[in-house]
């Protein structure tokens, strides 16, 4: 008996089409979720807020889709093993303090020698993380080689005296990373009250 | 003469009585579901208080009408669709809008190109075969538009609130658009019904026309989807500050780029498919030789684009990386980047196809041999290419397979799951396709030129050094820094590109007035062959719908890639498990749809209805309907 040639021709197609969906099955599979909103509550002390920090690191910050911890040789970003001990002399006369908010919230400003820039502003869009979020990834980075000392009280040069506790709005409210501005150049500093402003308004970042 | 008269009349009262029926059918359907309590047909109505249901319905009706009333307005951000769910709904849909574009945008490109040859070499077989091709384009074109709209509402109903943003920032665009559209109809019709109709160089004019208004809807289109991916000319808040800056945002030219070369790929490889379905049903040896050239004509257009297709691919992974090195290392380090593993299997399969199909072409002509023994080379190289490609970085393993390797990676194999490795086995897998191409070429002809024997040690030699360099800087990029090894692709692309460039320059001399030693015997070609043209086009189909995917994926739980946020049930980012299974379905369903394009196709060389029952010379000659294309001369050419 001959297979008609239409019904060999779609058995190919179905076979074909069968094989690929079954290799992609063979892959890992992971389930991605949009970031959850981490509640911070006001009486975290530095140790605590260094676990929230290691968390947000691990999820809503996406740190470790770059940077590893304790790992050597031919690496893409830094390794962040023993940070908080280089943090306080990579930059004469910053502070440890100023220099990890530095990297988060102006990452361009200084390069490590052997990398390429190439960090977003952790504290706009598409990661966004608030003040409060960013003070406990500082602890977290503290935690790394020394031992948190930050507070939710602590002012830095990228809060501009602000209470972190009073805290800058969400990553949903907050602005878009400025799409018109030129990859690997600094991006301008945004002061906290800007992020507020887009926050009250009705713009479509809000939703 | 009775026993015909009685088959017509069954056939003609068949659909009538159907009819009836499903009239029928509906009306008591219809009846039986309204049907409700009412009171009892012989109690007077006058004599009976109305009941207590009938006045609850009364005033659940009215209080319904009420609430419906003082229900303020209300914009829906989302809504529902019943059974997949919003998000595998638009996808399919798009997917398949997408796919039917493809191939509408490819054939034109290809079939103009065929034809000049035509006119050009006064060769009436390419006219012939650059018909053949556009006949498949009216209903694709169809099939294109309908899924267009099909899409636009979905968007709309689904999507309302983006929709609308997306409308907001790129309304001036639109009627353009629509007016490009309309302009596709006029030289699309006019190219495919005109065929013979024109002087041969209005209707090569008509299909530059139609290869430059569907090139300028496609970026159109483009402008839209990648702004989605990479916005800018946009404010803070999202507001519009340049619709041209939007519309020419990071990735739009490298997608316009990437998408013009993908799309001639995937129609060549779909046309080599429709060749090869005629061929396998094709009864004499004429019609065997004329679809077994199609299929090589098909296949050669998809496999010559194919090539350049990974270096369009590098320049959008760089300009993605350079708008957004988050966006880049999800894409590539994250939760993507087992997707690339499926690519090189898919890609490492359609290398496999592509030269398996020019091994078992080079048996259609005559003395071939020499160049036959070459073969499991070749093999051997795109088999170890493919091999280091598809090896990942991470290996799935147990915990205490982990530890005993000391991490994920596998201290030996792990060394070739890396960039450097992957970069050199793909630009090599390059490199030996086209040394088939090569050796296909030379097959059954001798160069002629003085110089021949030089210009074969210059082309060996060039190639040589082309793969030498290329495996040079993938080692070298074990001992570099990051910021040193990720620039290391430019010349390893820059290198196989100007060796390739430099051959095919140096062999079109070479192969001028050649001296002939075996002729090609079209249609002489296995069964097995034609089935790998078919495997070719599925997976070109299907890598398509992959690589849509992650391009679309990528933005991740955004809309517009850190301005909208995606707050839907869906905005989650499915396994790859799933999003594979939705990119078969997608395939199947394209398949079914183009089988029913080739059919449609297929009817227009059919024999006419009356002239099978044996009744065709009741037709008069003056009435009898001329066949576009096939009355053409070769002097028309």
């Amino acid at each position: 008996m001959t297979v008609p040639l239409p019904a060999r021709i779609g058995a190919l197609v179905l076979a074909t089409t069968a094989f690929y969906t079954y290799v992609g099955q063979l892959v890992p599979q992971k389930e991605v979720q949009p970031p959850q909103e981490t509640v911070i509550r006001t009486d975290l002390t530095s140790a605590d807020m260094a676990k929230v920090g290691r968390e947000i690191m691990e999820g809503k910050g996406l740190c470790f889709t770059c940077h590893t911890i304790g790992k050597s040789g031919a690496l893409r970003f830094p390794d962040l093993d023993g940070v908080a001990t280089r943090a306080a002399t990579r930059v004469p006369g910053m502070s440890e303090l100023d220099y990890l908010a530095q990297s988060i919230y102006e990452p361009d400003a200084f390069i490590v020698p052997g990398f390429n820039p190439g960090m977003p502003p952790i504290n706009k869009p598409p990661i966004g993380l608030t003040d409060q979020e960013i003070l406990c990834v500082i602890a977290a980075l503290e935690s790394l080689g020394g031992t948190p000392t930050v507070t939710l009280q602590t002012t830095h040069r990228y809060l501009a005296g602000a209470a972190a506790a009073g805290g800058t709005p969400g990553p949903a409210a907050a602005p878009a990373q400025a799409p018109g501005g030129a990859p690997g150049k600094p991006q301008p500093l945004t002061p906290p009250d800007k992020g507020a402003a887009a926050a009250g308004s009705d713009g479509v970042v809000e939703r | 003469m009775n026993g015909l008269m009685n088959r017509k009349l069954l056939i003609l009262l068949g659909p009538v009585l159907a009819l009836v029926m499903f009239g029928a059918t509906v009306k008591m359907a219809s009846s039986l579901m309204s049907r409700e309590y009412r009171d009892p047909y012989r109690v007077p109505v006058a004599a009976t208080d109305p009941t207590p249901r009938a006045a609850g319905v009364a005033a659940e009706k009215a209080e319904a009408d009420k609430a419906a009333r003082a229900k303020p307005y209300e914009e829906a951000e989302y809504r529902r669709f019943p059974g997949v769910g919003s998000r595998v709904a638009i996808w399919a849909v798009a997917q398949l809008h997408l796919l039917f574009a493809a191939f509408v945008l490819a054939v034109p490109i290809f079939a103009l190109i065929i034809e000049a040859i035509g006119y050009k070499t006064k060769d009436p077989r390419y006219d012939r075969l650059a018909y053949e091709f556009s006949k498949l384009l009216s209903v694709s074109f169809s099939l294109t538009a309908t899924f267009g709209a099909f899409l636009t509402f979905m968007l709309i109903i689904l999507y309302p609130k983006f929709t609308n943003y997306l409308m907001s920032v790129f309304s001036p665009t639109f009627l353009p658009y629509v007016l490009l559209f309309f302009a596709e109809a006029f030289f699309l019709y006019t190219y495919t019904y005109g065929w013979g109709k024109f002087h041969p160089l209005v209707h090569l004019g008509l299909g530059l026309g139609l290869n430059i208004v569907g090139t300028a809807i496609m970026m159109i289109a483009n402008s839209w989807l990648t702004f989605m991916m990479s916005p800018r000319g946009i404010s803070d808040t999202g507001a519009v500050i340049s619709v041209w800056e939007a519309a020419t945002n990071f990735t739009w030219m490298p997608i316009n780029v990437h998408r013009f070369i993908a799309n001639i790929a995937f129609g060549g490889s779909v046309a080599a498919a429709y060749a090869a379905f005629k061929f396998l049903a094709a009864e004499t040896d004429e019609e065997r030789a004329h679809y077994d050239w199609m299929g090589y004509i098909g296949n050669f257009v998809a496999i010559s684009a194919f090539l350049p297709l990974p270096f369009a691919g590098y320049w959008l992974a760089k300009e993605i990386y350079a708008f957004s090195q988050t966006l880049g290392l999800t894409m590539m380090g994250g939760a993507f980047s087992w997707l690339f593993i499926i690519q090189a299997v898919l890609i490492g399969n359609l290398f496999l196809g592509a030269n398996y199909y020019l091994w078992l072409g080079m048996g259609r002509v005559e003395g071939a041999q020499p160049f036959q023994r070459f073969i499991k080379y070749l093999l051997a190289a795109i088999v170890l290419c493919f091999m280091i490609w598809a090896t990942p970085r991470s290996i799935i393993a147990t915990v205490s397979e982990v530890r005993a390797m000391g991490g994920s990676a596998h201290p030996i194999l792990g060394f070739l799951g890396v960039m450097s490795a992957k970069n050199t086995a793909v630009n090599i897998l390059i490199l030996t396709t086209f040394m088939s191409f090569l050796l296909y070429r030379r097959t059954g002809k001798i160069a002629t030129v003085s110089w021949a024997k030089t210009g074969h040690a210059a082309q060996l030699s060039i190639f040589a050094v082309a793969a030498i360099f290329v495996i040079f800087l993938g080692v070298y990029g074990y001992f570099v820094e990051a910021s040193v090894r990720i620039g290391l692709s430019v010349p390893q692309v820059s290198a196989v590109l100007i060796a390739m460039l430099s051959i095919t320059a140096i062999d079109v001399f070479l192969f001028r007035k050649p001296k002939n030693t075996g002729e090609v015997r079209w249609g002489k070609m296995p069964a097995i062959s034609q089935y790998v043209l078919i495997f070719i086009a599925v997976t070109f189909t299907w890598l398509m719908g992959l690589m849509g995917y992650v391009r679309s994926g990528l933005r991740q739980h955004w809309h517009v890639y850190g301005v909208i946020r995606d707050t839907s049930p869906d905005a989650f980012t499915p396994t790859l498990g799933f999003a594979t299974q939705v990119v078969s379905a997608t395939v199947l369903l394209f398949f079914l749809l183009i089988g029913f394009v080739f059919w449609i196709t297929s009817l227009h060389d059919r024999p006419d209805y009356a002239g099978t029952k044996g009744e065709g010379s009741e037709i008069p000659p003056e009435f009898a309907v001329a066949v576009p294309g096939e009355h053409r001369g070769p002097s028309a050419s």
